[in-house]
């Protein structure tokens, strides 16, 4: 039997490459690192569409155990709120009863502050709750739930 | 062939004195390179998040307000920590809404909330969540009434009394 002869086979990457190349300028200009987290939460899916604010965000985390962490996007706000201590971390574990005088500060120095709370899905609804007392009284009526899209 | 390679070194000797460089077809390997670029390429097509987070705006009436409203258009959900659903117009007695599981129970009341909303356009709904149940059973319920455009509701929380209402204390 004729052995089959073996062909050098050149195929012209370039093309290929171009492509290759053009990805990685886009993804790269287009990607925006996560801002780091206060604390491990897993969002609840909704079907809601609309979109977290770019700036001025003010959120309230509450993690699986019941924890309420406050937190800002601005670093001087940070740093305002929190001390130097807290100017390089996203937030700080705050208590239920310090929130309101924190959030009422923050609001003072920037009353564009957008409020957000980030639940985490397994977390008691009682202590939501509370939080949401909380911004009542602070007189924050329009707030926004943060969640995942529902898939 | 001999005259070619004549007038060749011929032409070679004329230009001699010029200096005229050599050009020299220069082959750079590639690979490497482009190995980079892929890695790169994949790393941020992997880290990228495309999707930003999606949010669920809510508007609580201030503290002090008090709104009267009229008892046949007032429409309250009650949600137990086991997610059991139990709804009533006014004061009627409450009556849950009939499942086999949590999707079900959602689909169920969307649609119901639908309906009642259809026959009483100024119906308000009062959403009272145990404060036992996960906020995720919350963000369920608030869901189903953004999907079903129901704008007018509001959050209570749950006291003794309503648990008693429904039977769970």
């Amino acid at each position: 039997m004729a052995k089959a002869k073996r062909v050098g086979v050149k195929i012209d990457m370039t093309p290929m490459v171009d492509v290759g190349f053009l990805l990685l300028t886009f993804f790269m200009l287009t990607t925006q690192f996560k801002p780091q987290e206060v604390a491990e939460v897993i969002l609840p899916s909704s079907h809601s569409v609309f979109k977290l604010p770019d700036s001025d965000v003010m959120s309230v985390t509450v993690d699986k155990t019941g924890n309420v962490y406050l937190g800002f996007d601005a670093q001087p706000m940070r740093e305002a709120i929190f001390g130097p201590a807290g100017k390089l971390k996203a937030g700080m574990q705050v208590e239920l009863k310090d929130l309101g005088r924190l959030m009422r500060e923050a609001r003072i120095r920037n009353p564009k502050l957008r409020t957000v709370i980030k639940g985490d899905r397994e977390s008691d609804y009682a202590v939501i709750q509370n939080v949401m007392e909380i911004l009542q009284k602070e007189n924050i009526t329009r707030f926004n739930l943060v969640t995942d899209l529902e898939r | 062939m001999a005259e070619v390679q004549t007038s060749e070194s011929k032409g070679k000797q004329k230009h001699a004195g010029k200096k005229k460089k050599k050009r020299i077809a220069i082959r750079i390997d590639m690979t490497p390179m482009v190995d980079v670029a892929f890695l790169l390429l994949t790393f941020f097509m992997l880290t990228t998040t495309m999707n930003k987070p999606q949010t669920m705006e809510i508007n609580l009436p201030p503290a002090e307000t008090k709104a009267e409203v009229a008892e046949s258009n007032l429409l309250t959900l009650r949600i137990t920590d086991d997610f059991r659903i139990f709804w009533n117009i006014g004061t009627e007695k409450p009556t849950t809404i009939e499942g086999a599981n949590k999707k079900e129970k959602l689909v169920a009341l969307g649609k119901l909330l639908k309906d009642r909303n259809r026959a009483n356009p100024k119906l308000i709904t009062l959403i009272k969540v145990d404060g036992k149940a996960k906020y995720i059973d919350m963000v369920d319920v608030m869901d189903e009434l953004n999907i079903n455009d129901i704008t007018r509701f509001s959050l209570a929380p749950m006291l003794d009394e309503d648990k008693k209402i429904i039977g769970t204390l």
